[in-house]
């Protein structure tokens, strides 16, 4: 059977500095998966060549049996992939119900864009009351919410997710997960996620792919994944997936 | 002496000319992060386009005889189509270049047009007449003022509030605030490099024919040279208001052109001819006290 997304010995590079280096993975559709990894392994990088924002040096992906390597980003959207980035990159200038229609181009139902645009303020009240106000006024949790409202308004199949949890209080990290989770299993999502946590990952749940040096250095279930580091943190007092970040939750 | 009515209209006639030929410029380095000069060479064109194509020192009008409802929708048609054929040409080929190479790539641009130009019509100066009766003057709050003046002012006013409603409320709009903040988030969600950035450049194209139509009935000369010294005074404007800003790049084109007539009127008389000086020392003034200019864009990330 094809799966949902395909990567097939994807290397990046920028400039001399290798960021990935044959990479290779498979989504099946509707499945919710985890890249993790330390700083600097390449999981942005992945996401980034995926969407067509990062070239690729080597490789190809396919998405629905569609090449995505050589396409531009704005075709890759059309073909029904959106990206929540890392650090959220919502548009500071635009309002937050502006942020959520600069997405709605590329559909074919415009007519559906104000019930769902409605839909998202029902999944996160706070945007809806601020829905007139400047998106670069929200706080970090709201922009996250914006940013991941707005990826939704593209009507995605396949949803990238790059580190949510960045910056947000462990509170406010549930609460965006939670959505999430709820999102997917109403519009039968398939959602690939950066997390560096793999105790938030299996608390989630999910299939998790482990990146190391810009390489695929294991692949499997989330709670094994998050076993394994509980006791290696035991051992030696930290975990080797995620060197800071758990410390900090 | 002048009265305060009729400086007033000069100095928003001058300024209202400014200030679009400013937008035209701050529009495209907002989305592309290229400082286009070629844009004064579109209203240089423009003009051109008015007159039959002859070396002759008499200029025939060609364009210029079609009656204004017809006139004024195709020089801004032929305005845009320049500058988005230049896009296509040239700048589609340079997206990845750095801001350095697009400027000097526009520079080029800008002398081939020249050239051209140079080459169809002639280098020497020619006396044209379009709409002639504009220049008469009619009482307005005790001035007398030449009837172009206020027609530029509201044009200005015009076209500056039709290009924040297209900016808000059109999806074009939409698109292009959002690339001009970040075009490759832009881009990821759907939104056409290709549409923003010809949308662009068809709005600027625009705006240099309309600077075109005014600079023409005010002077009523068509040079090749004209291009240049709007350019120059354009340029300025966009970075005392901010390179990308739009509000900015009004506001400063309104700004230089009312410090250039009050300058005009006011400097004793022996240093008058010197106005330019006084003019561009306030320039530098202004960047010494706000180097981001008066209104720093939302942001300045690179495109694509
Ligand atoms: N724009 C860039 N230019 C140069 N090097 C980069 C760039 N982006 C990432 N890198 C490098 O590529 C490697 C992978 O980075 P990234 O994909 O951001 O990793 P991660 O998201 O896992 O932290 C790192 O060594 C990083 O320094
Ligand atoms: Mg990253």
């Amino acid at each position: 059977m094809m799966s949902k997304l395909g990567v097939f010995d994807v290397s990046v590079r920028y400039g001399k500095v290798p960021a990935l280096t044959d990479v290779t993975l498979h989504l099946e559709e509707g499945e919710r998966v985890f890249i993790s990894g330390p700083n600097g392994a390449g999981k942005s990088s992945l996401l980034g060549a995926i969407s067509g924002a990062v070239a690729t040096t080597h490789g190809r992906i396919e998405m629905d049996g569609h090449l995505l390597t050589g396409r531009a980003p704005e075709a890759i959207a059309r073909l029904g992939l959106s990206m929540v980035p890392e650090g959220r990159e919502i548009f500071g200038s635009l309002t937050v119900s502006e942020n959520l229609r600069v997405g709605t181009g590329l559909r074919r139902d415009r007519g559906a864009v104000e019930g769902d645009i409605e839909e998202i303020f029902e999944a996160f009240p706070i945007l809806g009351e601020r829905r007139h106000a400047s998106a670069g006024a929200l706080s970090g949790g709201q922009q996250q919410m914006l940013a991941i409202g707005r990826a939704l308004m593209t009507n995605p199949k396949l949803m990238m997710v790059d580190e949510p949890s960045l910056g947000l209080a462990p509170k406010i990290v549930d609460q965006v997960y939670d959505t999430l989770v709820q999102l997917q299993e109403e519009r039968g999502l398939t959602l690939l996620i950066v997390e560096q946590s793999s105790t938030r990952a299996a608390r989630v749940g999910g299939r998790m792919i482990l990146l190391r040096g810009g390489s695929v250095v294991g692949d499997g279930d989330a709670a094994a994944f998050a076993e394994k580091d509980l006791l290696s943190e035991a051992y030696f007092g930290q975990s080797k997936a995620q060197p800071k970040k758990e410390a900090a939750q | 002496m002048t009265s305060l009515a009729q400086l007033f209209f000069d100095a928003a006639s001058l300024g209202g000319i400014y200030a679009m030929a400013a937008l035209g410029i701050a529009l495209i380095f907002g989305v592309m992060n290229l400082v286009n000069f070629a844009h004064g060479e579109y209203i240089a064109f423009c003009v051109f386009a008015l007159i039959v194509p002859s070396t002759e020192a008499v200029a025939v009008m060609f364009l210029g005889k079609a009656p204004a409802f017809l006139l004024i929708p195709v020089l801004l048609g032929l305005g845009a189509g320049a500058a988005v054929a230049s896009e296509y040409v040239v700048f589609r080929h340079m997206r990845k270049a750095t801001p350095v190479a697009m400027m000097i790539s526009s520079f080029a641009l800008g002398f081939v047009i020249q050239n051209a130009l140079l080459a169809v019509y002639g280098g020497r100066p020619k006396a044209i007449s379009l709409w002639p009766d504009l220049n008469t003057p009619v009482g307005v709050l005790g001035a007398q003022v030449p009837l172009l003046q206020l027609i530029v002012v509201l044009t200005t006013l015009l076209v500056v509030c039709a290009l924040a409603l297209l900016l808000k409320k059109t999806r074009l709009g939409l698109e292009m605030r959002a690339a001009a903040e970040n075009f490759t988030m832009a881009r990821l969600l759907g939104v056409r490099a290709n549409v923003v950035i010809t949308g662009a450049f068809a709005l600027s194209g625009a705006l240099a024919a309309a600077v075109a139509l005014i600079m023409a009935t005010q002077t009523g000369v068509a040079d090749v040279r004209m291009g240049g010294q709007i350019m120059l005074v354009a340029f300025i404007a966009t970075v005392i208001g901010g390179l990308g800003s739009l509000p900015g790049a009004v506001a400063a084109g309104f700004l230089i052109g009312g410090a250039s007539v009050l300058l005009q009127a006011f400097l004793p008389l022996e240093v008058r001819p010197f106005r330019d000086a006084f003019l561009y020392t306030l320039v530098i003034a202004c960047l010494l006290l706000r180097p981001q200019g008066l209104f720093a864009a939302s942001s300045a990330k690179p495109r694509i």
